[in-house]
């Protein structure tokens, strides 16, 4: 009896905390976004309005599949790097391992806002890059300054400490001893890689991908410091709503399309994974 | 030779795990590396398969020099202890990655899977996935897709450490069984001096990266070269002493004397080995009158039951002799007095330092 009473009582905690911290705010979030805003006041009426608004408003539509093709891109050029990064650690890290891993954490002891405003400082017209390039004699590189591509480096400055310690913590669980065993069976190293460390690391990858990609879809800060006029993103004009404009209920609105695109590309890419093949066991024997 | 080892060593920071190791392996052989852990008969294994190479020395098989080959141009296949399946493959897709490898028709691909399926009675298990087989089901997919490929030859590191004891009795017949059908040599490392017994053709009797012995499983039984190996083979009674004056026995160091089968010369520090089997056990009150030279009047302390032998545990003196008789035997209870006794010939003699005296 105690055993069942503690059972539900530690399954409660974590119910109680996704109910009331999660659940809740994004359903008030769903109501507010059919209701609408005047003049700062909520205004109690459900209408479809700001969806509307979303759907038609070409600029909404624009900053969404921006903000899609900068967080894909960047998700894909953090993964491009981790995986070097990660392998060559678990390779030879040897007793460092741990401690390299960690160092990918330094940054995090800064505010982000910090972060940002640091590589403005590297990036801008009057930046580390630039002015050295210019005092050497050479023209300033027009490309990182104030563009999407500022906003990208930016974001995957600030994503890939995190896809490297998933991508690492797979590795880490992959027995290497796999690919000695593909190796003897006929595979070249790189035959090796493609049918057993790949797949098998898929999953870990993935999770890597995802947790990358969205908060890179409502990032606010990278965009804001460093991406140009052209480089306004969905989550920065969301966060206007909120903030300047006060149009709290379009914000809402951003917000509900926001969870479904990322809702979306989650199923999507985990629809096209059979897990199984790739080593996960969690389904148990059977 | 078809396989052949010419002064093979591997230097490990300031260790030799393999030390200036020549042996050659014939075409049809079983041959096993028998040795303690950390002996380095695994590394010896994964020189010949490619996944280490030597610090110096060559490798050769079928009359080619394969020692700067990588393991994926080597041709040998291998069967590892912790099976290492792939675990996002289906059986017959494990069985069919050497085919794949070899770029093989898929028409002749599924022939020779579902040979291997037959021979190993893999059969209905194909779309299963590793972690849905049993221990004894994984090893014989291993076994199946070391063998699918045809290699040139066939390494096997503990393949059976991790299976109970009867399904590794059950393999061994069959290791062996496919071993003598295919007609390529099998590489078998072991620390299971059982195991290496019962299918070996040959035994290569491994220590500190060096083969202590390479000869005949019988020889390595019955004639073991060296105290290690007659330590390490089989079980046996060790004593240590002096020759005594005339050169025909040896005063040993708990204090009785054992006649010798050939005189050596008098004072020298030996020590002797005389195998469990090789000690009989009479009765103390003399019915018996078969007994050998060397008699030694002990207590039977304890008796362990085999099924078709007993093992007896002898006090005499103040140390422990082991016996081992044929339940056939008449039994002895657990303190009674008997005499063990032991033909001169069944003595394995060593000096100190482990070698033959010449």
């Amino acid at each position: 009896m105690k055993g069942r009473w503690a059972g539900r009582a530690l399954l409660g905690v974590p119910t109680a905390f996704l109910l009331g911290l999660f659940v809740l705010p994004l359903l008030s979030m769903v109501v507010l976004s059919f209701w609408r805003t005047e003049n700062y006041h909520i205004v109690q009426d459900w209408n479809l309005g700001n969806y509307i608004t979303l759907a038609t408003g070409g600029a909404y539509v624009t900053f969404l599949i921006r903000s899609l093709v900068m967080a894909s891109a960047v998700s894909l050029v953090c993964i491009l790097i981790a995986w070097p990064v990660s392998y060559s650690i678990i390779l030879y890290g040897g007793r460092y391992r741990l401690l390299l891993t960690l160092a990918f954490a330094v940054p995090f002891l800064t505010g982000e806002v910090l972060r940002v405003i640091a590589l403005q400082g590297l990036l801008g017209p009057l930046g580390l890059i630039n002015a050295m390039l210019m005092a050497l004699g050479n023209a300033p590189l027009r490309f990182i300054m104030y563009t999407n591509v500022a906003s990208a480096i930016g974001l995957i400055y600030l994503y890939l400490p995190i896809v490297v310690t998933v991508i690492y913590l797979s590795l880490l669980n992959f027995d290497a001893r796999l690919i000695d065993a593909a190796k003897i069976f006929g595979a070249s190293p790189l035959r090796a890689f493609v049918e057993v460390t790949w797949p098998l690391n898929l999953f870990g990858t993935l999770i890597g991908f995802a947790l990358c990609f969205i908060p890179c879809l409502s990032a606010t800060l990278a965009p804001r410091f460093l991406g140009g006029p052209n480089g306004t993103l969905y989550g920065m004009a969301m966060a206007q709503q909120f903030g300047e404009s006060g149009t709290w209920a379009l914000g809402a609105a951003m917000g509900v399309v926001l969870f479904l695109t990322s809702l979306i590309a989650v199923l999507l890419v985990g629809m096209r994974v059979n897990l199984r093949r790739t080593g996960f066991t969690g389904f148990g024997r059977g | 030779m078809y396989i052949t080892l010419d002064g093979v060593s591997r230097q490990y920071d300031s260790v030799w795990a393999v030390d200036r190791v020549t042996m050659g392996i014939g075409k049809s052989e079983f041959v096993s590396l028998l040795g303690p852990s950390g002996s380095g008969k695994t590394t010896l294994l994964r020189i010949i398969a490619g996944l280490e190479k030597p610090t110096t020395g060559r490798v050769l098989i079928d009359g080619e020099d394969v020692t700067d080959l990588p393991p994926h141009r080597r041709g040998v296949a291998m069967v590892f202890q912790e099976f290492l399946l792939f675990p996002h493959r289906t059986v017959f897709e494990n069985l069919a990655f050497p085919l794949r490898m070899l770029k093989l028709p898929a028409a002749e691909i599924t022939e020779r899977v579902a040979w291997v399926v037959g021979i190993l009675s893999l059969g209905g298990l194909e779309k299963r996935y590793p972690n849905q087989l049993s221990g004894g089901q994984q090893q014989r997919v291993a076994l199946g897709r070391g063998l699918v490929g045809r290699p040139k030859a066939l390494l096997l590191d503990e393949p059976l450490a991790n299976l109970d004891r009867e399904l590794r009795q059950e393999m061994e017949v069959e290791i062996r069984r496919h071993q003598s059908a295919l007609g390529i040599p099998f590489i078998y490392v072991t620390h299971n001096q059982e195991e290496a017994l019962s299918m070996s053709d040959r035994i290569a009797v491994v220590r500190k990266g060096r083969i202590e012995d390479f000869a005949a499983r019988t020889d390595i039984y019955d004639r073991p070269k060296t105290a290690f190996i007659a330590q390490f083979v089989g079980r046996s009674n060790r004593f240590e002493g002096t020759v005594g004056a005339g050169g025909r026995s040896v005063a040993t160091r708990c204090g009785t004397t054992l006649a010798l089968p050939a005189p050596l010369d008098p004072a020298r520090a030996v020590q002797l080995f005389i195998k469990n089997e090789k000690l009989r056990l009479a009765p103390a009150d003399g019915t018996d009158a078969s007994h050998g030279a060397n008699r030694l009047a002990c207590t039977v302390k304890d008796v362990i039951l085999r099924g078709a032998y007993a093992d007896y545990i002898l006090a005499f003196g103040d140390r422990e002799l082991n016996a081992s008789r044929p339940r056939s035997e008449r039994a002895f209870l657990s303190g009674e007095a008997v005499i063990a006794h032991l033909n001169p010939e069944d003595i394995d003699l060593y000096d100190t330092d482990g070698e033959r005296p010449s």
